[in-house]
């Protein structure tokens, strides 16, 4: 008789864990994720409707911060410039980005393998970085522009007007279309294109009448993405619209800061206020067309390996279209940080070999709050990349295969701060930090600076968990619990460690967005929270070129050793 | 005795509804096969057994523990009612060994140590695991994996225990052995198990007892025997077998018995519930029960032989009546043309 037959051996089932204790860890998550998202927005909202700074006890309510920026000529030029330079960039990097799609995932285009990540080189340089690589590569006493003069006697190229910037945003945005389209092509089953190749279409019209039209819905979504994107811009026109006095709407909050001699707040928040209320319709538009492109996705047949489209003769017109391309935004802005990096000066007459010098980089060893910017660099993309994945996490955890309202307050609480450029919302945890008295002590830590990085990209790091999390199929939970596990239990012990590698692949991420990013550190910037990028803002503004171009580049170094890494462990590097 | 009670049952997704008042009990080492189409609502029965769906009306008993009753805003969640349950996709831990899938349900219940070990090493014993207990299921064939997610439900010795489809992921050939093997262990332990399958034959070969789902009723229950031989209703009649349909008219009826007439033919059948003089009926009859005749005689007919397929051990010969379609088993090849088939009174049921 079998050792386990049912009377020698009867064991009672575990007892289940008490609702309230289960759902306490749950119910802490939600309310410090409302409180993190929350507080900061609300805090801007309420200054906006103030005369005077917060803690100005001559402070009324009312619209008076409102009535000033509204009469003022340079806001109502920086609104048109922002809408100018996002426009042309999504007419710019939409068509480029759907075309380089089709090539890469279609067609026999050589060397695919290895373009791949230099085509997504530009989404994730800082921007700060990559403006100040086209200055000294192209500015007027560029790298690029001296050869120039030197070969044709003239350089027939500008940075500074709205229209360069527009192109420069509209090249550097490429990767952002390319990311989804391409992966809507991936998902579109090949056999409605063989479909119509035996139904006798030429490759091209399949292209046209069928892909096309198929990877619309994603196509538009880039499309709002990118035009969203453009009305945050804030490296790119701080450092290229500078010379020619061109503001748009977020540098102009930044020069707002000193502009009437005290803080004026109140005049920041409403420029805020303005700002979010351009970008939350963009935010809502583009989660209604994601759903728009899933209902895409889930049609596709059998995804089965496509034959490669051979390109013939057009073959050379890709190779230069995309040669070109990743030659203006990324060999050009790169080839200029690292030339600028180690040389003394740079103008006509100068030869590279005489000029070269490592005291750039003495200079940023010398300086404490450089090492010290260098070092919370890497803390906070180490450590605080692991703490943050923890946090999304946890929130991802309270949601998990939970269909109740708490679930659907935490979507839209996750979604809220995708709207709030990071500048903004750096800007308003510095008001926490000042509004809340038992804060206050963390404001001159790096806490605090993790803490807005960490708000800033929760819509995209909840997205990297949720996609883990997905994977995980439900029986697997189903069977733990039948079994006998709670739901405490079955998180920690099933579905954890089943995405340990989906969590391992976000850490590398997150490393990289908190290496790149630089406005939300920008109001930040105290002695103690010193952060490249952040920095890197400050220093430009005072001139100082050497430092910026030597920590730029330490800058582009720490972001491609955790792309490295990614490849390495063949991290998806976009979902 | 009862191990599992489920009474009126209701259960919908959103208005969608799927359990529409559904009854039915498992005895102790009893196998209960709930039987139906797709869409019948088998698995989400089992499912709400588990815990694992939340009905909206009725009542269900493990022993005689009420675990959920809505009246009485009873619901045990699934983790406290000790329940076994076999995933038709297995759904093992990936990351967890052989021998941990199987030993998390003991730790679970706070038995570790040498007795832990002891008691999955005795599981794995039982389904020929022993030397696999330090493989990942990755590293195993279907059929051992199936056999692990067995032994995972059955090491804490659950009261009943519930079978999604246990063989429809393994291929044709192991099935069949996957059956006898299943059948006897069952026996052997003297399990009480409810097994959801969509195919008849596992529901014949595996269970004591049969519970067919219509749209979220139980159509019928009974043995195999009476599902297979003596169908209440058309449905069962249909479902269960392969068979013939003929569509007619019922001219009458006496002791039992009915008339069934078409275009050129009439054939005395056994009356089943609904066949009224006068009205419209349907003919069934299995396949196995028709035979080809040399000449006319009692309830026979003529058909024109359209096509043979030879099957191996048999022939299947198709005739063309009219409109109808008529298939018969034969030993050989036909000859083209007319033949004559007799379909006996008592295995022609007329609904």
């Amino acid at each position: 008789m079998a050792t386990i037959a049912k009377p020698t051996l009867e064991v009672a089932a575990p007892r289940p864990a008490a609702a309230f204790v289960g759902s306490l860890p749950r119910a802490l998550t939600i309310a410090l994720t409302a409180f993190a998202v929350l507080a900061p927005l609300s805090l801007i909202v309420y200054q906006s409707l103030l005369s005077a700074p917060f803690f100005d006890a001559a402070k009324r309510v009312g619209l008076d911060a409102y009535a000033f920026i509204f009469a003022d000529p340079d806001f109502w030029s920086a609104v048109r410039n922002s809408l100018l330079i996002a426009a042309g960039m999504t007419l710019i990097a939409v068509p480029l980005g759907a075309v380089l799609a089709f090539v890469m995932e279609r067609t026999d285009f050589p060397g695919k393998r290895w373009i791949e990540p230099m085509l997504l080189v530009p989404s994730f340089v800082s921007p700060m970085v990559l403006s100040f690589g086209y200055i000294v590569a192209a500015g007027p006493v560029g790298f690029f522009s001296i050869w120039a003069t030197d070969l044709f006697g003239g350089a027939p190229w500008g940075l500074y007007s709205i229209a360069a910037m527009a192109v420069i945003a509209g090249l550097t945005h490429v990767p952002n279309v390319y990311i989804y389209a391409s992966s809507a092509l991936k998902n579109l089953g090949s056999d409605v294109e063989e479909a119509a190749r035996i139904a006798g279409a030429s490759p091209f019209r399949v292209a046209v009448s069928v892909s096309l039209p198929l990877i619309m819905p994603a196509l538009l979504f880039s499309a709002v993405l990118v035009f969203f994107l453009g009305l945050e811009l804030f490296g790119l026109p701080l450092v290229l619209g500078d010379p020619e006095g061109h503001l748009v709407l977020s540098t102009y909050l930044y020069k707002l800061t000193n502009k009437l001699g005290t803080p004026s707040y109140h005049l920041m928040a409403a420029v805020a206020v303005c700002i979010v209320a351009m970008t939350v319709p963009l935010v809502l538009l583009q989660r209604r067309l994601l759903q728009n492109v899933r209902k895409y996705a889930t049609i596709k047949g059998k995804a089965g390996r496509l034959r490669e489209l051979p390109l013939g003769r057009w073959k050379w017109v890709a190779v230069v279209l995309i040669g070109a391309w990743l030659f203006v935004s990324v060999i050009v802005p790169m080839t200029g940080i690292a030339l600028r990096a180690f040389v003394t000066n740079w103008g006509f007459g100068v030869k590279l070999a005489e000029a070269f010098t490592l005291d750039n980089f003495h200079s940023v060893f010398e300086e404490p709050t450089h090492v010290r910017a260098i070092w919370n660099t890497v803390l906070i993309g180490t450590v605080g990349g692991a703490l943050t994945v923890a946090c999304y996490t946890a929130i991802g955890f309270a949601t998990h295969r939970r269909n109740d309202g708490w679930s659907r307050v935490v979507d839209y609480l996750v979604l809220v701060p995708r709207a709030v450029p990071g500048l903004l919302i750096g800007l308003a945890f510095l008001w926490v930090f000042l509004f809340f008295a038992p804060l206050a002590p963390l404001r001159q830590t790096i806490f605090s600076v993790w803490l807005a990085y960490t708000v800033v990209w929760l819509a995209y790091g909840m997205r990297l968990i949720s996609s883990s999390l997905m994977q995980v199929s439900t029986e697997l939970e189903e069977a733990a619990r039948t079994v006998g596990a709670s739901r405490g239990r079955i998180s920690r012990e099933i579905t954890l460690p089943l995405i340990r590698h989906g969590l391992l692949g976000s850490w590398l991420l997150v490393f990289m967005i908190f290496e790149r990013e630089y406005s939300t550190g920008v109001y930040l910037l105290a002695p103690g929270t010193e952060v490249i990028g952040a920095q890197l803002v400050s220093l430009w503004q005072g001139g100082a070129i050497d430092v910026v171009a030597a920590l730029s580049l330490i800058n582009v170094v720490l972001v491609f050793i955790g792309l490295a890494l990614a490849l390495r462990f063949g991290v998806k590097l976009r979902d | 005795m009862s191990e599992l009670t489920v009474e009126n049952l209701h259960l919908a997704y959103g208005d969608n509804p799927i359990l529409k008042g559904v009854t039915m009990t498992l005895n102790r080492g009893e196998v209960v096969a709930l039987l139906g189409p797709s869409g019948s609502g088998k698995t989400t029965l089992l499912r709400a057994v588990a815990g694992l769906e939340l009905p909206h009306e009725g009542t269900i008993r493990i022993g005689d523990k009420v675990v959920f009753d809505r009246a009485r805003r009873i619901d045990v969640p699934a983790e406290a009612r000790n329940l076994g349950l076999v995933f038709q996709s297995y759904a093992l831990w990936p990351h967890k060994t052989v021998f941990d899938n199987v030993a998390y349900g003991l730790k679970l219940r706070g038995i570790g140590g040498a007795e832990g070990k002891s008691r999955v090493k005795a599981a794995l014993e039982q389904l020929s695991l022993g030397h696999l207990g330090q493989r990942f299921p990755h590293q195993l064939s279907g059929g051992q994996q199936q056999r692990v997610a067995l032994a995972r439900a059955l090491v804490y010795n659950p009261p009943v225990i519930l079978l999604d489809e246990p063989l429809s992921n393994l291929d044709a050939k192991l099935r069949e052995e996957a059956r006898a093997w299943l059948r006897e262990l069952i026996v052997r332990m003297q399990l009480s198990a409810l097994c959801v399958t969509h195919d008849q034959s596992e529901a014949l070969a595996m269970s004591d007892r049969i519970l067919l789902l219509n749209a979220g009723r139980i159509e019928q229950q009974g043995t195999p025997q009476q599902m297979y031989s003596a169908p209440e209703t058309l449905f069962t009649a249909d479902f269960m077998g392969s068979n013939n349909r003929l569509p007619g008219r019922i001219t009458e009826t006496r002791d039992g018995a009915a008339l069934l007439e078409g275009d050129g033919w009439r054939l005395w059948g056994t009356a089943k519930a609904g066949a009224t003089r006068g009205s419209e009926g349907v003919g069934m009859i299995r396949l196995e029960r028709i035979r080809v005749t040399e000449g006319p005689g009692d309830n026979r007919l003529q058909a024109e032989l359209t096509t043979s397929m030879y099957l191996g051990d048999k022939w299947e010969h198709l005739f063309a009546l009219g409109k109808e379609r008529l298939r018969a088993y034969g030993e050989g090849p036909l000859e083209s043309g007319r033949h004559w088939l007799e379909l006996p009174q008592r295995a022609l049921w007329i609904f």
